[in-house]
């Protein structure tokens, strides 16, 4: 019995998708507080290789989600330590972040690199596998950050639209003189947003090695990073677009393979391809008005009142 | 002679174990881990026999070694540990050893691949082709959907061959067989294989085999959701299905590289080009606990016909388009097996 299409394309979309919503919706905090961390990659990594060298070494799945958490943070902290303390160029700082990731992450997964652990456990409520053609898919048979998805999309919503602090993250985002002025403390914001983003990082690529492959490997991100951060501006600097925009990447990656498997006619390196090419495409398409949607003061330094 | 070497003569004779210099110094790289249940495992595991197997031999492993000119440094650096036998053993190891091999002429190179032999470089690889064959039948024989997925790196000739061999041993056990290919793009992009493996299952497939650098991420994916598999590279990823496994292949290097050393520690290294089959560097795994005796019996004599020579790339062959691609009466030597560009009537799955 083979699953619809459109069914497999959703079950693929979501499951890889998760990292990829996890990772924008940190990226999301991190940028709206007006600065840009091109490290992603090597955050993911980070938080990959932490969480599955701490899982397999002490044989819990949750104390590697916890460690790789913390892991992210911290490397987001280390990154605000560059940019927002010592007035480091972003860019060029995100990128030193981005290769200082790859080998943090190599050196620390090394000696666990083809151990074998028990992953997060998965959920699937009964009254959901009963549904037609449920059961033989991975629909709804979800590890708790998969479930958590939406409900963490939204509450990234609420804190950044809702809150004195949100606000406070979106005023130095736009014009950290004039936040400064009303008296915020943009240093303190800005440290505060990247401390959050990182978690959220270190989660999202915690959930490819604790969940998704159940292994490490170098450079086992594959790019998701660098995703990511289009999907950011894809979405406008918006977490509730967020959602929107890792479920499409998630869905044309998992489309690609889905089509293979039936047979496709067209060429598997053209397929390959596509989900990238859709990337381009839609920000070709959608991201006329990025002007008016970025942070208008993301990516510059603020050198305070001296 | 002066009193320094005298007593240099002195310590040697009272310690003979510091005397002893290692027999022979092996140096390998490794373009991935050894832990991987996969490619390099078979290396590293037969490397360690051949130190149980030759008491003397010394082995400095580097893992992790890229595929460019930086290798170069870590092979000099081997070289100047004394190493006297040099194994790179991924294929894109192959220009920077080659380099280093021209340096150093009184070095002894075995790189697993192919290409042109030097004075100091053999070359050598297992022929898988043929050995899948009997995992074909192993896997027409256990499916009840007919349906079998195949995960694939890259489609390269030599694996676009593993395919059609499975293909070909599957429909000889059960015509209705068909396996689904899905190429994930790279040898190691481990979240792609668990999406692949998710994509065949998806279709309906219940056995599942691969020919990626390490089967660890299909059959973990295959195995929770209940599919089998047949593993392929190392002969230990049977630990990770302890209920799906049906049998695999995997690389058994260590008396071609027990040989090679002995040569070389004689004095008599001649580099050559050496493949072996089913029976030689391609071994097959044990069976599953799941697999029924006459399923044994069944893959474990076409496994003895191809060891003993059957050829099943003999015409005439169709491809997947309806192309008569080996016409009757002809058939394809283990030189040729790198060739491959299309897929056998019976894959789905387009090549490029």
């Amino acid at each position: 019995m083979t699953t619809p299409l459109a069914l497999g394309v959703l079950a693929g979309a979501i499951l890889s998708g998760t990292s990829l919503l996890y990772a924008t919706l940190g990226e999301t905090l991190v940028e709206r507080a007006g600065i840009v961390n091109l490290g992603l990659e090597g955050v993911l990594l980070i938080g990959a290789s932490t969480g599955f060298a701490v899982a397999a070494g002490t044989g819990g799945a949750w104390r590697g989600l916890l460690a790789a958490a913390l892991a992210g943070g911290l490397a987001n902290v280390l990154f605000g330590w560059l940019v927002v303390t010592r007035r480091a160029n972003q860019l060029a700082s995100g990128l030193a972040m981005m290769f200082f990731g790859f080998g943090l992450s190599a050196l620390v997964g090394a000696p666990y690199v083809g151990s074998v652990i028990v992953g997060l456990p998965k959920w699937r409520p009964g009254w959901l596998a009963a549904l037609p053609w449920v059961e033989s898919t991975t629909l709804f048979n979800y590890d708790l950050l998969t479930w958590l998805a939406i409900p963490v999309a939204l509450l990234v919503w609420w804190v950044l639209f809702r809150t004195r602090w949100g606000l406070g993250v979106r005023s130095v985002g736009e014009s950290p003189a004039t936040a400064y002025a009303a008296g915020r403390n943009p240093g303190a914001l800005q440290y505060q947003a990247l401390a959050a983003g990182g978690v959220l990082g270190g989660l999202a690529g915690a959930h490819l090695s604790l969940s998704l492959t159940l292994t490490w490997s170098e450079y086992m991100t594959a790019g998701r990073g660098f995703i990511a951060i289009a999907l950011v501006i894809f979405s406008k600097w918006n977490p509730l677009r967020a959602l929107a925009g890792a479920l499409l990447f998630g869905g044309a990656e998992a489309l690609q393979l889905q089509l293979q498997a039936r047979g496709s006619e067209v060429s598997p390196f053209l397929l390959e391809m596509s989900p990238y090419l859709l990337t381009l495409l839609v920000l070709l398409a959608w991201g006329g008005a990025r002007r008016m949607a970025a942070p208008a003061g993301l990516g510059r330094t603020f050198y305070g009142s001296d | 002679m002066n009193w320094k070497s005298l007593l240099l003569a002195l310590s040697m004779a009272a310690f003979p174990a510091l005397a002893d210099a290692p027999k022979l110094v092996i140096g390998a790289i490794y373009v991935g881990s050894v832990n991987d249940y996969g490619y390099n495992r078979s290396f590293h595991d037969a490397l360690l026999q051949v130190k149980q197997n030759l008491p003397g031999v010394t082995l400095i492993e580097a893992e992790n070694v890229p595929e460019s000119p930086a290798a170069e440094r870590i092979l000099e650096g081997m070289i100047q540990q004394g190493a006297k036998l040099i194994f790179p053993t991924s294929f894109g190891h192959s220009d920077p050893a080659r380099h280093v091999a021209k340096r150093h002429r009184d070095v002894a190179f075995e790189y697993a691949g192919d290409g042109d032999t030097e004075k100091n470089f053999g070359i050598y690889f297992g022929s898988t082709q043929a050995a899948w064959y009997p995992m074909g039948v192993a896997a027409g024989k256990m499916t009840r959907t007919n349906k079998l997925g195949f995960v694939l790196g890259m489609p390269i000739g030599y694996a676009v061959g593993n395919v059609n061999a499975f293909q070909m041993g599957a429909h000889s056990v059960n015509p209705k067989a068909q396996t689904i290919v899905v190429v994930t793009g790279g040898w190691s992009d481990k979240a792609k294989e668990a999406g692949a493996t998710n994509a065949l299952l998806d279709q309906g497939c219940d056995v599942v085999a691969m020919h990626v650098d390490s089967p660890a991420t299909v059959i973990q994916t295959a195995e929770a959701r209940g599919a089998m598999s047949i593993g392929f590279q190392s002969l230990e990823a049977r630990a990770l299905a302890p209920k799906g496994w049906l049998t695999g292949l995997g690389f058994t290097w260590a008396p071609f590289f027990t040989d090679i050393a002995r040569s070389v520690i004689a004095g008599r290294f001649r580099s050559a080009a050496v493949y072996q089959g089913l029976g030689g560097m391609v071994a097959m795994a044990p069976f599953g606990p799941s697999v029924p005796p006459a399923v044994q019996k069944a893959v474990t004599a076409s496994a003895d016909s191809i060891a003993k020579g059957f050829n099943p790339f003999t015409g005439p062959l169709t491809d997947n388009t309806g192309k008569v691609q080996l016409p009757s009466g002809a058939s394809m030597g283990a030189d040729q097996m790198g060739t491959f560009n299309w897929y056998l009537q019976g894959v789905v799955g387009k090549v490029r």
